[in-house]
């Protein structure tokens, strides 16, 4: 069942990330692919994540097509203006990829290229219509092209944004410019994912619970001080701190497992989307603890 | 107004090597309320190239650098120390520098300072960037807030996701352009203008380099 089905299908589904490395040697990502294969509803290829230059999403996704995964390209709007980014569109198209997730992405300033020149011709809410429009036979400018695209096509969200109000109005005009699926950024707090979920509930889009695993008390820590829109509560912190420095990164595993137990028994969302950072190879792991597998 | 800063100091010095004179050309707008083109910073200058051993055959601080026609008779008493000089050194912006270049076919010209951006002075010598002059101004939907300018990614549609306490992702410095717009739309009960999809920009709006002729409008006008 290809992934659009499957969400359709109202199946709880799984999707987990994989990182395109710097550099040409790609053995250890094959690795985690092969690891992955016939477990997961999709794989979520990152583009130049955090603005490091890496190798792009597309050729990975092609592929981790051809393995048989079912790959979800993800485009953001900072390398390439609007002609790149439709011409990449039907590049992927062509070469069989049939979800994007469409993002405004990380600024330059966040990577290893910091004099790089920011392009975000468009963005994320512009990208959607601009799926919605290859999805119809246009480009952008209304231009008549032969044969159409037929992406499943999402966008993300941050349901602990502060303040949160302007991010669902965004969220809104997402959902208006057609993305029909989300995928949101790490959520620890169910309780608080809960009434985002309230909200997200009166559109009929479905939504992924990002989950970023835990691999050490430093690393909640971390991401409690940098990273906007990610709160780690301090009871999930002294879980990794009391499990000790060995058996932290299996702490941060089992409130994986945990949380997504509690996502799907409870139905609080249509699916997860874990991202293991470095650590794809206990995908199967946190599925297995949370009764997936 | 155009903000100025001092070129490095060796740049400078490296551009001039070969010239034993210099005409020292400063503008009364911009350059001297940033202080790179006002008369202290002209007779500081004239010191620091005598101190370098090079002779400055005049300075003049124009009224309007970036005015050719005002500039160019505004020069006219100098025609002396111009004819001498062996290169014009201006001290104003881009454009100003670029006016001494249209009036000076036979002499070389060189930029003192760098050139920045359009600014608001917000207090003496403190300048903000408001606006990048994209040649189609949105501030009508934005609550009067420009996100072309004041967001790091000059995002049209609301936030990214990396807002952080109403501050943004690129900087803890900067306020997240679309926090301050939701609240000023709040304030004035115009949310409504947020929440409709902004079109892509077109930037041939923007295409370089851009001219105007108001002046043929003008009689269009009055026809
Ligand atoms: S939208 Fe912004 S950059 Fe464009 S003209 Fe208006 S203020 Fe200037
Ligand atoms: S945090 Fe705000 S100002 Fe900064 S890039 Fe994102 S939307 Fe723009």
């Amino acid at each position: 069942m290809n992934f659009r089905d499957a969400l359709n299908s109202g199946k709880f589904v799984v999707t987990a990330e994989i990182g395109p490395p710097k550099g040409t040697d790609i053995k250890e990502m094959l690795h985690d692919a092969e690891m992955l294969k016939g477990k997961l509803d999709a794989v979520n290829v990152t583009d130049n994540q955090s603005a490091v230059m890496r190798i792009n999403s597309l050729s990975i996704c092609k592929i981790l097509l051809d393995m048989g995964h079912e790959p979800i390209l993800q485009v953001t709007c900072r390398d390439r203006n609007r002609i790149g980014l439709q011409s990449d569109l039907l590049g992927a198209s062509v070469l069989g990829i049939k979800n994007v997730l469409c993002m405004t992405g990380d600024h330059p300033d966040a990577g290893d290229h910091k004099g790089a020149k920011a392009v975000y011709d468009i963005e994320s809410v512009q990208l959607l219509r601009v799926v919605d429009s290859l999805n119809n036979g246009r480009d952008m400018m209304g231009n008549e092209m032969k044969g159409a695209t037929d992406f499943f096509q999402g966008a993300v969200v941050t349901p602990e944004a502060n303040p949160i109000e302007p991010q669902l109005m965004k969220f809104e005009k997402k959902v208006s410019a057609g993305a029909k699926f989300f995928q949101t950024q790490a959520i620890y707090d169910i309780d608080k994912f809960r009434d985002f979920m309230k909200h997200a509930r009166k559109f009929s889009v479905k939504v992924l619970a990002g989950l970023v695993l835990l691999k050490s008390a430093g690393m909640a820590n971390y991401m409690n001080k940098f990273v906007p829109g990610i709160t780690v509560p301090p009871g999930l912190i002294e879980e990794l701190k009391a499990a000790g420095k060995e058996k932290a990164l299996d702490a941060g595993i089992n409130i994986a497992a945990r949380h997504i137990k509690q996502l799907r028994d409870e139905k609080i969302c249509d699916g997860v989307h874990i991202m293991a950072i470095g650590a794809e190879d206990k995908v199967p792991l946190i599925m297995e603890r949370a009764g997936l597998l | 107004m155009i903000i100025t800063k001092k070129r490095e100091h060796n740049d400078l010095m490296e551009n001039i090597k070969n010239c034993n004179s210099l005409f020292l050309l400063g503008c009364s707008e911009c350059a001297t309320l940033c202080g790179t083109g006002g008369e202290p910073e002209l007779r500081a200058m004239k010191e620091m190239l005598e101190a370098e051993g090079k002779r400055v055959t005049g300075t003049f601080v124009s009224k309007t650098g970036c005015q050719v026609l005002g500039t160019k008779v505004e020069l006219k008493q100098f025609k002396d120390a111009l004819a001498e000089t062996d290169c014009i050194l201006v001290m104003s912006c881009g454009a100003g520098t670029q006016t001494a270049v249209e009036l000076f076919q036979d002499k070389p010209v060189y930029p003192a300072n760098d050139s920045l951006f359009l600014g608001n002075m917000t207090r003496i010598q403190m300048f903000d960037e408001r606006c990048s002059l994209c040649g189609k101004c949105i501030l009508d939907k934005t609550g009067g807030i420009c996100p072309v300018t004041a967001c790091p990614k000059g995002l049209l549609n609301g936030p990214c996701g990396g807002t952080n306490n109403g501050k943004c992702e690129v900087s803890a410095d900067i306020e997240c352009a679309w926090v301050r717009i939701y609240n000023r739309l709040k304030r004035l009960d115009q949310l409504e203008d947020m929440k409709r999809i902004a079109e892509p920009k077109d930037w041939s709006a923007h295409k370089k380099p851009m001219s105007l002729n108001a002046r043929e409008k003008k009689e269009e006008v009055e026809k």
